[in-house]
């Protein structure tokens, strides 16, 4: 077993920036030196491959793959720091070492899975092996919103859990239930970010009441951004933009997980 | 001074703006010629004014009495500028201390001297009052405007900063005078905005609530399943293996 920390990243319902979240914090996380992994584990609708600059026509091996028996999970890993070059953000990314473990976006492998199902067992043995293979120091999982039984996995197997949430009550109310999850399930490191917070408000505020209400650490409340927005998943754009403010508090959520012990 | 540098000196003047080039040069030979040392006092708040001054070179500054009996600045002036016009139409009091801020030269045009030229030529009283006329025509103008822009101000509408021109008129002239009012007042409405705006940022406040009755629920419902049970004993297995791995090293 390896020295690795396994970093999930959650959401209880889409749409919360998780993806974009999730693929800033890996690069950020990798340009300090570290090695490592992101998982696209939300199989039913996978999208962080997209940031990393990889699509269908450069996609070879998938998680699907891997699940299904048909190769081994390092085949899956796409390797960013040597291929990735390609946006201005990215290629801040050349020469780090930052692998992605893509979802297949073919719609038939999509719906043979859902219809199938897998054996979560399998995924939690491919986490392990990449973790020592490629002697990572970090691998982070980007979970389905929800919580089905592969996401329950990822949090189960989590040195670190980040649940992103914006601040609005159903987000409120399903964190809250992911929460207990995580206490119950014993996660070592259990980290609040908010994400989309409406400028108007008092940020601290925001970061008090939940901290108060949830007894976890909020890492960074990050604003609703239009030039986020307006990047539409194109580059990283932390990497892109690093003066900007969602980009600053997003380092700051970083240095979080970088401190983690 | 010529009498072809006069003209010009005195057509910066709203007064004199209007009036043919022999009668400036008439006015001119009528004014006479002062030097002042720096601190010299031309005129005081109160005096009876009869005479306009028009600055050659050198600065003045006006000056008003401060809460605290202080001087207090309230305006300066320099070369080709005139102080005093009204003084030669209506000898009231001057309303301000003009006292000179360096060493200076200035041309004294009495209201005698000026009635004089008046009495030869009266045809130019029509063109005098059109000169007043237009100044406090002006001046109308901008007071109502600054009623208008108050009462949008007080009923907290801000509309007008969106609409402001910014004014460049030529130094020292009324327009600049008018137009520095105006921008004055604008910064002070965006100012008031950008205040109400941060007070309004500070005051809204989210309230976030859980409903725990539904939360409790949830979480049994997920915790409930063998799946589930399966799930905590391997994760437990799994975190036991780490540590005992973490204390060999």
């Amino acid at each position: 077993m390896s020295k690795g920390k396994i970093v999930s990243i959650h959401s209880f319902r889409g749409g919360t920036g998780k993806s974009n979240t999730t693929a800033n914090l890996a690069a950020q996380v990798a340009l300090a030196g570290k090695r490592v992994g992101v998982v696209d584990t939300d199989i039913q609708s996978p999208g962080i491959h997209v940031l990393f600059g990889l699509d269908e026509n450069k996609m070879g091996k998938t998680l699907n793959d891997f699940l299904h028996g048909k190769c081994a999970i390092r085949e899956v890993a796409f390797n960013v720091g040597e291929k990735a070059a390609d946006a201005e953000g990215r290629s801040k990314l050349a020469g780090q070492n930052l692998w992605l473990f893509p979802s297949s976006i073919r719609g038939r492998e999509i719906s043979q899975i859902i219809r199938e199902g897998y054996d979560v067992n399998r995924l939690n043995e491919g986490f392990q092996t990449v973790l020592k293979e490629l002697d990572l120091d970090y691998l982070f999982i980007d979970t389905h919103p929800g919580l089905n039984e592969e996401t329950l996995l990822s949090i189960a197997i989590s040195d670190v859990l980040i649940i992103i949430l914006r601040p609005d009550n159903q987000d409120f109310q399903g964190t809250a239930v992911t929460v207990d999850i995580a206490r119950s399930l014993d996660v070592p490191n259990l980290i609040l970010m908010v994400n989309k917070a409406v400028p108007k408000y008092d940020f601290n505020d925001i970061q008090k009441q939940i901290e108060d209400s949830f007894k976890a650490p909020v890492a960074g409340v990050l604003p609703l951004s239009f030039d986020l927005a307006d990047n539409a998943s194109q580059d990283l754009f932390s990497l892109r933009y690093p003066d900007h403010d969602w980009s600053k508090a997003l380092r700051g959520v970083a240095d979080v997980i970088l401190n983690v012990k | 001074m010529s009498d072809e540098t006069i003209i010009p000196q005195l057509k910066k003047s709203f007064l004199f703006r209007g009036l043919p080039n022999e009668v400036l040069i008439e006015l001119g030979r009528k004014a006479a010629r002062r030097q002042l040392a720096q601190d010299a006092v031309l005129m005081r708040k109160g005096d009876v004014g009869d005479s306009l001054f028009m600055i050659i070179r050198g600065w003045f500054k006006i000056v008003a009495e401060g809460a605290n009996g202080s001087e207090l600045v309230i305006n300066q002036s320099g070369p080709g500028e005139t102080i005093g016009e009204m003084a030669l139409l209506d000898r009231a009091p001057r309303s301000a201390t003009v006292i000179a801020s360096s060493d200076a030269e200035v041309l004294e045009l009495k209201q005698d001297a000026f009635y004089e030229i008046l009495d030869q030529r009266p045809d130019l009283a029509l063109e005098l009052i059109r000169s007043v006329s237009s100044r406090l025509r002006f001046s109308t103008t901008y007071i109502q405007k600054a009623i208008e822009w108050s009462q949008k101000i007080s009923a907290g509408d801000y509309s007008l900063i969106e609409n402001s021109l910014t004014l460049s008129r030529a130094e020292g002239t009324d327009e600049d005078k008018a137009s520095q009012l105006l921008s004055a007042f604008f910064q002070m409405v965006r100012n008031v905005k950008d205040r109400e705006d941060q007070l309004k940022k500070q005051v809204e406040k989210l309230t976030l609530q859980i409903d725990e009755a539904r939360r409790k629920q949830e979480f049994e419902e997920i915790t409930s399943t063998d799946f589930y049970a399966d799930l905590k004993e391997q994760a437990r297995k799994l975190r036991a293996q780490r540590a005992a791995q973490q204390n060999e090293k």
